[in-house]
């Protein structure tokens, strides 16, 4: 299995250590490396190559027209209207929390407390999302209708709150990972000016952590577009932009809901399915941009 | 300084040596087995080919027989793909299927009657609306009537449900009420997939209408009487029976080309007495 | 003095934002067991589903979702390894590395249902296998290779240079190096990143559910090429029928299983963490 044996496959030295040489090994691994990259690149290559015929028949209508009905016209506005919206919602009602208690957790408790907290919310970013579901539509949809007086519960705002409590742990954990590793002589330094603690922790502390803090709002976002069954079992499934366009009480769909609830009836066929790629690859391309954006970030806290 | 070296060692070298057998034995796993059935498609089918599946296993040992749901368009395509032996379909195969599938020769086995019914939540059928003409229900799913008041039930908001455009009930209850399956609903606030999430939804709502086969109708979910030219016509099996109920169908299972083997076994059970009874069990009307 | 107010009502505010957080998770805790709990019994847990799942137990379910997570698992950790492998201890190159790191970041952004449908496109129709078991495994490896590989990656980064110059130092060949150091000081990160992919396949549900699953008569599969029937499609169709009181509670019975059992993985998974930090705080 190694080619140990053999002194002549030590590579060349760099920067003080030895590279194997490339026997079978070296290829067997780099096979392996190559397999996210392929995988990548599959995925990439086969969204685009199979949405062509439906953006080519199509045109820009299909990512401005408001009308999906299969057989007739393919527009994907109000997914991408859903995906955005229901994120945003997700969003803005989970950062106040999250950023809250991420900066509770690493600025004022002590570690013990801290470990536990942190644990919890790592086991809770591990509950699947049917479970979050099934929660959904037993008391979070249902909840939404007695408390604003809808007709239904399933809605955008449904499926942005449980989007929300879903990315919650995930932006937490991450953004108190990010003010730890704001190295502490920073903060001793600005409490030896005679700053109160709170406002170490907002002068120093979180200007330092911005970065690593907004990677991980940004790695949250990613979550919550992609998420599927969750949303589809509260978002309401119409493929419809609500008038006005802010009303979040009414129903509405995201690309990841759409593909869950059409892909299995033109698997690999049709124009139709052309047309659900190409609702696949806005949601990538989206998902990729939002991944990039975080790790630029992410990369740009670490030292 | 160098630690641990023996403990982890040997454990990896046992987990390498697992994976590879397990990739040696996985590389061939794509080949075909001879004695599993393969159905998917309509929800409204499925109990019966459910329930026949269970039975036939007992009859002949060594089958299996694995059912998917969808929906019928799902079931079509799956048999016209070569993914599934046998397609569940709640309507008749559409023109643009045949032509999709021509090289595949598909091939429809009629297993019982239904019909659709127009459901409403068990609220709005006591307070008044018991039944409702096609004109009123189109206008409903149109969304010209938006309140229950209109067509004498309580002052609420109608909740009306629309179904995934490939799902066969909703193909039949179309072309009844608008005289298109692929009609349009701009009134509608929600869409289900399957039966039981349609039945689900106008349950769990106090002003809901929706579309569902009569073998879902419970207490929760009452099916309205449909009024035409002065009659009213019960969405009961006996009108499926007589054919006075004007929203019904075949309930079919569709082959590529004819069947054969086990999955005629598997068919003429269905068909057989046995099959039959389940049919009637499941709240259908038998063809046999 | 009006300083010290503002402080004390910060962190005031700071707490209840904390406080609230961790209160609504907890709630969704105890929803889940206080509706999953009664449904428990050895009987729902060793007997098979009947009448759609209204009746029975699901036993089926729990050993689908354990054999098509294991199988992920099994295909995935070679492959994890062998590319961390190639990054730390054979590439050379800076451009490569980073090619290879932004294509595993960006595969761990990538939608889930969006592995499902690629991946059924390549595994089940073009290389013909069918809506099965290998299928789900093998969309479920490449789902969960970029959790395993970052993860085992930065357990053989965080190896201190000294013990790898104190091997060279004993003139150990690359290959004795990586076997007696590089493994045996990262192994709990491994053990780390095997654990966490496996809790992430357990969970998921959007890959598998037009890929490896029949919503009745899988059983337990008896070839790969067999389907599965699993706990998290299982409760997506019970869920689907919540009038029907049965499979509510069966389906929350389901959703407390799979709970429990990714809730096991990834405490095994915080706790080989945990060995990671001690032994290389040693």
């Amino acid at each position: 299995m190694s080619p140990s044996a053999d002194p002549q496959a030590n590579g060349p030295e760099r920067n003080g250590r030895y590279f194997p040489g490339r026997g079978p090994a070296y290829w067997v691994c780099a096979g392996f490396a190559c397999v996210a990259l392929g995988a990548a690149g599959i995925l990439l290559g086969y969204l685009v190559a199979e949405s062509l015929p439906a953006l080519r028949s199509q045109g820009w209508p299909f990512l401005l027209g408001k009308d999906w009905f299969v057989g007739e016209n393919y527009g994907a506005l109000p997914m991408i209207y859903g995906s955005v919206m229901a994120t945003a919602l997700a969003l803005a009602l989970a950062l106040p929390f999250a950023l809250g208690g991420a900066v509770f957790v690493a600025e004022f408790l002590p570690a013990r407390a801290r470990l536990i907290v942190k644990s919890i919310m790592e086991l809770l970013a591990g509950v699947p999302g049917i479970v979050y579901g099934l929660l959904g539509m037993s008391f979070l949809a249902p909840w939404i209708k007695d408390a604003f007086g809808l007709i239904d519960g399933n809605s955008l705002l449904a499926a942005g709150a449980l989007l929300g409590i879903m990315v919650l742990p995930t932006v937490m954990t991450l953004s108190e990972d990010a003010l730890r590793s704001v190295p502490a002589e920073y903060r001793e330094n600005a409490l030896s000016l005679g700053l109160t603690q709170t406002e170490v922790v907002f002068s120093v502390a979180v200007p330092q952590a911005l970065p690593g803090i907004a990677g991980a709002v940004f790695l949250g976002v990613g979550r919550a577009m992609g998420e599927t069954i969750a949303v589809l079992l509260v978002i309401g499934g119409i493929d419809r932009i609500p008038s006005p366009w802010y009303d979040v009480f009414s129903p509405g769909q995201s690309i990841p809901s759409k593909l869950g609830r059409e892909a299995a009836e033109s698997l690999g066929y049709g124009l139709h399915w052309n047309a659900l790629m190409g609702l696949g690859l806005v949601l990538l391309l989206m998902t990729m941009a939002v991944a990039f954006a975080g790790n630029l970030f992410l990369r740009r806290a670490r030292p | 300084m160098v630690r641990g070296v023996e403990r982890p060692r040997g454990f990896l070298l046992a987990m390498l040596a697992l994976v590879w057998c397990a990739i040696g034995t996985a590389a061939p796993g794509g080949a075909a087995e001879e004695q599993t059935i393969r159905v998917a498609g309509s929800t409204t089918v499925l109990p019966i080919v459910s329930k026949a599946a269970d039975r036939f296993k007992v009859s002949h040992r060594g089958a299996a027989v694995s059912v998917n749901a969808g929906g019928s368009g799902v079931g079509v395509n799956d048999v016209g793909n070569g993914r599934a032996q046998i397609g569940m379909l709640s309507r008749e195969l559409t023109r643009e299927e045949r032509g999709q599938f021509k090289n595949a020769g598909l091939k429809t086995h009629a297993v019982g009657r239904d019909a659709v019914a127009c459901v409403v939540s068990s609220e709005v059928y006591s307070a008044g609306v018991k039944t409702l003409t096609r004109e009123q229900i189109r206008d409903i799913y149109l969304g010209k009537i938006g309140n229950w008041k209109d067509v004498g039930g309580p002052d609420r908001r109608i909740v009306v449900i629309d179904k995934e455009t490939h799902r066969g009930t909703r193909h039949v209850f179309m072309q009844y009420v608008f005289g298109d399956e692929q009609a349009r609903a701009p009134g509608a606030r929600l869409v289900t997939g399957s039966n039981n999430e349609e039945q689900t939804k106008v349950a769990q709502s106090d002003a809901a209408i929706g579309m569902l086969s009569v073998a879902w109708i419970n207490p929760d979910v009452v099916g309205v009487g449909i009024r035409e030219g002065g009659k009213v016509i019960q969405p009961t099996l006996e009108s499926v029976r007589d054919g006075s109920f004007p929203i019904s169908r075949n309930l079919n299972l569709v082959t590529a080309g004819e069947p054969r083997g086990i999955v005629k076994e598997f068919i003429d059970f269905i068909l057989g007495p046995e099959g039959q009874k389940i049919v009637e069990e499941s709240g259908y009307v038998a063809v046999r | 003095m009006r300083r010290r107010l503002v402080d004390s009502a910060t962190r005031g505010l700071l707490f209840l934002t904390t406080l609230a957080g961790c209160s609504l998770l907890a709630l969704i805790l105890t929803a889940v067991v206080g509706r999953g709990f009664p449904s428990m019994s050895i009987e729902f847990l060793t007997r098979e589903a009947r009448d759609f799942g209204l009746d029975g137990g699901i036993f089926h379910q729990i050993a689908g979702t354990l054999i098509l997570t294991a199988s992920a698992g099994i295909v995935s950790f070679p492959i994890a390894l062998g590319s961390a492998l190639f990054q730390t201890e054979f590439l050379k190159s800076a451009g490569l590395k980073q090619a290879l790191r932004i294509a595993t970041y960006t595969l761990n952004g990538v939608p889930t249902i969006l592995f499902g449908l690629t991946g059924y496109m390549f595994f089940g129709a073009l290389l013909g296998m069918g809506v099965s078991w290998v299928t789900g495994a093998l969309i479920l490896a490449v789902m969960i290779l970029p959790t395993v590989q970052i993860s085992v990656l930065e357990a053989i980064e965080s190896i201190p240079a000294h013990y790898r110059e104190s091997g060279m130092a004993l003139g150990l060949t690359p290959w004795a190096q990586i076997r007696s150091i590089v493994l045996p000081q990262s192994f709990y990160g491994i053990v780390t990143g095997v654990l966490l992919g496996l809790a992430r396949a357990a969970g998921e549900t959007a890959a598998i559910m037009f890929t490896a699953t029949a919503f009745s008569g899988a059983g337990i599969p008896r070839s790969l090429a067999r389907p599965v029937s699993t706990l998290q499609t299982h409760i997506l169709v019970l869920a689907q029928e919540a009038v029907n009181p049965k499979a509510v509670a069966n389906a929350w019975g389901a959703g407390l299983a799979l709970t429990a059992l990714v809730f096991a993985l990834m405490l095994s998974a915080l706790w080989a963490r945990s060995r990671l930090r001690l032994e290389s705080h040693r």
